[in-house]
């Protein structure tokens, strides 16, 4: 099992943490080991040690893992009771108390030969094949016909609808009537069909990043059936088969463990503790989750080689159930659906109510019942933003575009925003928050502790490596060590270069290689003779080499381990070179460091080294490890190191971006307190001054309870704690304190945490990479997968990946998402205020009777013509301030489109847009005869295609056609009157607060392509097809264009008036009502 | 993990509603302070004061840009219309020669139309012109005003002037009279300088009849009315191209006033209603003298004038007319 191997597993799916121990399956044919150890090495223990190491494991092994699946338990129990039930019935597995010979019989299998083919063909037909059945999707059709019939899509469908009802009536009054109302009922279905395969499409299209990403390199698993060795792909696997796996395979399904040589394997994708557990086939543990003759489906054989019979496959499999329980939890509406829906609401109620108002006018103003409905079509194909949503949902794509590139993959496109309102993000530690790597962090010697540079690339050594004492620690660094770095990669830095070795042995080899150099030289002139691997009784390392020094014939004996169990083998301790008997002050000295290293909550090594005399050990002496033919005592103490996980050195700035954004950002790791607590205090989670209640007790020294709860702004909290708490605690808890770490948590907690925070109205973010993360990724209101560490059930419930795994990714994302929530609103009030404009004329044709100002197509033309590319344009504005100093919105509070943003779109802005469209609109009609007093009530006799001689202010008289032809040109001059105010209109949306200099006028290149597209899309409608009257377009004459320019200067100036006032007078009545 | 909404009772909605319109601690009127009453009233009243005096001011130097007398463009009246009289709802005339309430409204119609053209009343207020030629006023750099118009009486209608008429217009005896007009343009010089006349036909046209296709072609998807002009296409086609003699044989003699339905020249050019004070339409009647009975007839008239083109494919009034004829006799 070597790091390269766990790579590839990484892209396949699995999460794989870096191996920590266990690179001997890739060393046992290396290295002139000798043959002998290899059994021993087989059940190393992990090779370090933490301060209170023993009491964690202990933790770990007894105590812990029950708690974690009683949290599974526990989680689960407001399911569906068939649900819990069936985890219960998992729980009841007897199989692991069974002898082979029970487990034959029961399964019918022989644990030599194997199933037969034909048994295994029927239990497969029975049983289905071994895989999880993928998260159920919504259909296609289902997926597709939601965009037909979501958003404004009903009112337009009811618009069609009401026309072909039109049209009805005039057939059946008149069967050879005007096919008109048929062809614009068709018109309104096909812009719904249009937009919403638009919308679908994509959707479908961001859906596919996913599907490529899931892409699952199919699996093998080496079987036995009929008495023959196979090699069939894992997903043919049925119950009773027998099974071989080696280190470095993924665990095919669940299995029963029968013989088992040195094998460890990976939980983690099941619990989230990757510390690698040992297999064995004997029975030790009534619970089937620890026992430890059982392996789990998808979790990974570190090392060793196992037999075992599989009892359970596909979705009956403990993560299969886990993962079918993750996708029971309900996904909640995301922020910007809510949003979106909201606004809907307000113009569908806009849309409706006046329509309804008007067609009782109509009514009541003894309009023909037909006229009245066609009124009624028009009011809603003027009030509805046709285009909106689709422009949403590209901006939404844009954003998610971008996104990716800084290594956010946003599934759902929806989750853009979300990220942006999200108050508190609950955080892992391990790689996200760290760089995922043990580093050298300190180094005790000469009575000092120096700090290393634990940044990524390592560049930057600075402590003093003059003393002799640093000269013989490096030695012993670099020979008593047995990580080794893959062949080949000497081009690559020396921080990314893959090591056989485990996490510790890493650390260390990387550290002197890049302060020594070639490592693997100075072990080659050091030759070795000895060795004594790590394990877990010893606490120590141990090797024997001959020196480089030619001169010199003395052994070097080399040693690390545990810091106590080596000062316990020391006489003496160097000092500046020097060897100085151990005496108490020293051995003080040493605890001070030892305990204060610790409290970093670092790992710490001791290291010693031994010259052994020539005359006693000669050249060819033979040392035999068995018997330790050599000394063991009296060593000279050299130095301590310590190690840590160290944070990743963008993080500690996004936190305090985060910080000053409002968010709160909440660490919730499986790793012990103390780590914890120093990987948060150094990332600033918990800032410089604050302090815990234990600190607080410490500082003063009284006992906890005395302390005054409300003086601690940080805590840290384990999960037996939390455990222990009632939600009201909880509640409590996440309200009180700003600075929370929750340590020693099994993920499962980590739902109970969201919950907690959702109680507190916040948006929460939460990020994981198990299996069992999945819960609380879908409870969350975006979960965010780790896309290198991530397991494939937490990638499939987040609704993000983080592609590099890094905090820092997420506060980019938190900056988009504010972004395009602003820029959502520019867009939404951009193209909402020409509603008011596209309204108007219909009411005053109504109520006044010129003749209709503009058609319905034509405004189909601004609503999905003109318009789309300007509003598009307005997702690329550049934020106004700096967004990440504000607090986050409110849920309930700040809406994307608010009482002031309608008011002011509709009656400030868009009511002057439509009296500048009248006024060219009425230009038109006065210069070709038809002065505006004439217009009124002229609608009746107007439209009578029988009148072929109506009279115009000067006596001329005009036939039908030659009348409609006016009525287009007048619909095409309102249009060109919109479009030149819309043009000033889009100028304005490109801020809200500040003055358009302030922004930058000519910043958003993008803009000006919108307004450049709204000019050209206008032209090609009046001159390019003005010649085909079809569309109600005709020649405008040049000056027509021009004849709205004051009213567009005047929006202009009365927004940059807004403005001003908005930014001299903040918190004044102006404010209040004027800023949206 | 249920997603629990607060649900609201009933009696809790009203409060709610009841605080909005009236908050006795706020004192706020639906969700307002007196105080921002006031302030959102006044700004209203100034921000659509202000716009109502920007939308008068734009308006007035609109206005300044358009001349009293001749509109600034007449680009879509190159061709003038023409049009029927007695005007009826579908552009039929229907008698039923036995029932005088069928006809009678046209007549009513016809006396009140025909009324201006009473030789009297012309001859008070307009000139004698001389027929053949243009009768030009030029402004000549001065304001020539109120132009002069000629003469039409009322006489020169013949058989149809409906003087001491009993048979009213004819229509009392099945024979009607329907008078045609032509559409004035301001300054058009129709006929450029040769005489015109009007001219009708008896014409089953077919689709052209088919009312739909008498309005201009309305607001439609290209692609649609292409479609349809695909469509329909091989009937305009069939009834065209054979013409059916049927019409014309139902539609009979006819008689033209004043004769041979020729128009002057010295009607023309029109000045517009402001100048041309007391302008008088050239008028054409044809009195249809043995139309078929209880058969509808389809009837075309156009003018024959060199610069006027009677083949507008949209305009289907332009330099012509087409209506119903039907005169039922027991």
């Amino acid at each position: 099992m070597g790091q390269a191997g766990s790579d590839s597993e990484g892209g396949a799916g699995l999460r794989v943490k870096p191996a920590l121990p266990g690179t001997e399956g890739r060393q046992f044919g290396g290295r002139a080991a000798p043959k002998k150890w290899a059994r021993q090495r087989k059940t190393l223990e992990i090779y370090s040690v933490e301060l209170s190491g023993t009491k964690d494991i202990d933790q770990t092994d007894k105590g812990d893992g029950k708690e974690k699946y009683r949290g599974l338990k526990n989680c689960f129990e407001p399911k569906k009771n068939h649900q819990r039930e069936e985890l219960k019935k998992e729980l009841d597995l007897d199989d692991h108390k069974l002898s082979i010979k029970e487990l034959e019989e029961k399964y019918g299998t022989n644990f030599i030969t194997g199933l037969s083919s034909t048994q295994a063909a029927e239990l497969l037909a029975q049983n289905g094949p071994n895989a999880l059945t993928p998260p159920k999707e919504t259909p296609e059709i289902i997926k597709f016909l939601k965009q037909m019939v979501g958003g404004f899509s009903i009112l337009l469908w009811i618009g069609a609808i009401l026309c072909w009802i039109a049209y009805g009536i005039q057939y059946s009054m008149n069967k050879s009537s005007s096919l008109d109302n048929a062809y614009l009922g068709c018109v309104l279905a096909l812009v719904v069909i249009l937009t919403g395969i638009f919308a679908y499409y994509q959707e479908a299209k961001s859906t596919n990043i996913m599907a490529t990403f899931n892409k699952m390199i199919p699996q093998q698993a080496l079987v036995i059936r009929d008495s023959e060795k196979k090699t069939i792909p894992a997903e043919q696997l049925v119950v009773g088969d027998i099974v071989e796996i080696k280190g470095g395979d993924r665990i095919p399904a669940d299995i029963r463990l029968l013989s088992v040589q040195g094998c460890k394997v990976d939980n983690s994708s099941l619990t989230g503790e990757s510390e690698p557990q040992a297999r064995s086939s004997e029975f030790t543990h009534d619970n089937a989750l620890e026992t430890k003759n059982i392996g789990f489906y998808s979790t990974t054989c570190l090392e060793g080689t196992a037999t075992g019979m599989v009892i359970n496959t596909g979705d009956r499999t403990i993560i299969g159930q886990i993962a079918s329980l993750a996708s029971g939890v309900g996904n909640e509406k995301t922020p910007i659906a809510i949003e979106i829906e909201h606004f809907v609401h307000i113009v569908g109620g806009v849309a409706i109510s006046i329509g309804i108002l008007f067609f009782i006018i109509a009514v009541s103003l003894k309009y023909h019942v037909l006229d009245s409905i066609i009124f009624l079509i028009g009011i809603i194909v003027a009030n509805v933003p046709e285009g909106l949503l689709a422009t949403v949902t590209v901006t939404l794509s844009l954003t998610a575009k971008r996104m990716a590139k800084k290594n956010c993959l946003v599934k759902n496109l929806e989750a853009v925003e979300t990220l942006g309102s999200t108050s508190i993000i609950c955080s892992d530690k391990t790689g996200t928050l760290t760089q995922n790597r043990m580093t050298v962090a300190h180094l005790w010697f000469d009575n000092q502790i120096f700090i290393a540079d634990t940044s990524e690339d390592h560049s930057n050594q600075v402590f003093d490596q003059s003393s002799g004492t640093w000269a013989s620690l490096s030695k012993i660094i670099t020979l008593c060590n047995r990580a080794e770095f893959s062949p080949g990669q000497e081009n690559i830095p020396i921080m990314k270069r893959v090591v056989v070795g485990d996490a510790s042995e890493t650390a260390l080899l990387k550290f002197s290689e890049v302060i020594l150099g070639d490592v693997m030289e100075i072990r080659k002139r050091n030759h070795k003779v000895a060795e004594i691997p790590f394990n877990s009784t010893n606490k120590f390392q141990l090797s024997i080499h001959k020196t480089d020094d030619p001169n010199d014939k003395r052994f070097l004996m080399v040693m690390k381990g545990a810091p106590e169990r080596i000062l316990e083998k020391c006489s003496t301790i160097m000092v500046n070179g020097q060897e100085q008997p151990l005496d108490e002050t020293t051995a003080a000295a040493f605890h001070t460091a030892y305990m204060e290293l610790g409290g970093l909550g670092e790992r710490v090594l001791g290291f010693c080294h031994l010259y052994l005399p020539a005359d006693e050990f000669p050249e060819s002496y033979s040392f035999d490890v068995d018997t330790m033919n050599f000394p063991m005592s009296n060593l000279c103490f050299v130095g301590l190191l310590s190690m840590i996980d160290p944070p990743r050195s963008t993080v500690p700035d996004a936190v305090t971006k985060c910080r000053s954004a409002g968010i709160k950002v909440i660490m919730v790791t499986g790793d012990h307190p103390i780590t914890a607590k120093a990987i948060a205090k150094s990332v600033g989670i918990i800032s410089a001054n604050s302090e815990t209640v234990e600190d607080i007790a410490k500082r003063l020294h009284i006992a906890v309870e005395q302390v005054n709860k409300r003086d601690a702004k940080a805590a840290v909290v384990t999960g037996t704690e939390l455990k222990d708490m009632s939600p009201e605690q909880l509640d409590e808890l996440l309200t009180n304190y700003s600075e929370i770490v929750f340590a020693r948590t099994s993920p499962q907690q980590k739902l109970i945490i969201v919950e907690g925070c959702q109680r507190q109205n916040a948006v929460v973010a939460v990020t994981g990479d198990g299996v069992n993360d999945s819960p609380a990724l879908k409870k969350a209101d975006i979960g965010i997968a780790m896309g290198i560490a991530g397991s494939d059930a937490a990638k499939n419930a987040a609704d993000m990946v983080l592609l590099d795994d890094n905090f820092a990714s997420i506060v980019t994302g938190v900056e988009e998402g504010r972004l395009i929530f602003d820029n959502l609103k520019k867009t939404i009030a951009y193209t909402l205020t020409k509603n008011i404009a596209e309204l108007c004329p219909f009411l005053i044709y109504i109520i006044v009777g010129l003749p209709l100002p503009i058609g319905t197509i034509t405004i189909l033309f601004i609503d999905l013509g003109t318009d789309i590319i300007p509003s598009i344009a307005l997702a690329y504005e550049k934020a106004e301030s700096d967004i990440m100093n504000r607090k986050p919105r409110h849920k309930k509070k700040d809406r994307l489109v608010n009482q002031q943003l309608a008011i002011y779109s509709y009656l400030h802005i868009g009511l002057m847009q439509a009296v500048g469209a009248f006024v060219v609109y009425l230009t038109v009609y006065a210069q070709e005869g038809f002065q505006p007093g004439i217009l009124a009530n002229l609608r009746v006799e107007w439209e009578n295609d029988n009148v072929n001689d109506l009279e115009d202010s000067y006596g001329q008289q005009w036939t039908s056609y030659q009348r409609k032809y006016l009525e287009w040109t007048g619909y095409t001059a309102f249009f060109v009157g919109i479009m030149v105010q819309q043009i000033a209109d889009l100028l304005i949306r490109k801020t809200r607060r500040n003055s358009i200099f302030q922004q930058g006028f000519f910043r958003n290149k993008v803009i000006w392509l919108g307004i450049a597209s709204q000019i050209i899309i206008a032209l090609i409608l009046s001159y390019g097809l003005g010649s085909v009257t079809a569309l109600n377009f005709t020649m405008l004459r040049p000056q027509y264009w021009f004849v709205a320019v004051p009213y567009a200067i005047l929006i202009w100036v009365y927004d940059e008036v807004r403005k001003l006032f908005i930014r001299l007078y903040p918190g004044s009545w102006w404010d209040k009502n004027m800023y949206y | 993990m249920v997603i629990q909404k607060e649900k609201k009772s009933c009696g809790q909605v009203v409060e709610e509603w009841k605080e909005f319109v009236w908050n006795p601690r706020t004192h706020q009127f639906m969700g307002r302070t007196g105080t921002s009453w006031a302030f959102i009233l006044l700004f209203y009243l100034v921000f659509y004061g202000f716009l109502t005096a920007m939308f008068t001011l734009t308006m007035w130097v609109m206005l300044q840009t358009v001349s009293d007398h001749t509109p600034k463009y007449q680009d879509r009246l190159a061709t003038p219309g023409l049009m029927i009289r007695p005007k009826t709802e579908n552009l039929d005339v229907i008698v039923n020669v036995s029932d005088a309430e069928s006809w009678d409204q046209h007549v009513q119609k016809l006396n009140k139309f025909l009324e201006p053209y009473n030789d009297s009343i012309q001859a008070q207020k307009n000139d004698v012109c001389r027929p053949g030629r243009y009768y030009e006023q030029p402004d000549n750099g001065v304001l020539n005003y109120p132009k002069r118009a000629c003469q039409f009486n009322r006489t020169q209608l013949g058989d149809c002037s409906g003087i001491g008429d009993p048979t009213h217009y004819g229509y009392s005896t099945g024979q009607p009279c329907v008078f045609i007009k032509m559409n004035r343009v301001i300054n058009f010089y129709a006929g450029a300088n040769q005489s015109m006349n009007v001219t009708c036909v008896g014409k089953d046209v077919g689709a052209c009849l088919d009312p739909s296709s008498l309005t201009p072609p309305k607001p439609r998807p290209l692609l649609l009315s292409l479609t349809l002009h695909f469509l329909r296409s091989p009937i305009t086609g069939s009834s065209a191209l054979p013409p059916r003699d049927e019409d014309a044989e139902n539609l009979g003699n006819f008689v033209m006033f004043p004769a041979n339905g020729s128009i002057d020249l010295m009607y023309f050019p029109y000045y517009g209603k402001k100048f041309h004070v007391n302008y008088t339409q050239p008028l054409v009647a044809v009195k249809f003298l043995n139309v078929t009975p209880n058969v509808e007839v389809n009837v075309e008239c156009r003018i024959n004038a060199a610069n006027i083109a009677t083949d507008d494919e949209r305009d289907k009034f332009a330099g012509r007319v087409a209506f119903k004829l039907r005169i039922n006799k027991t």
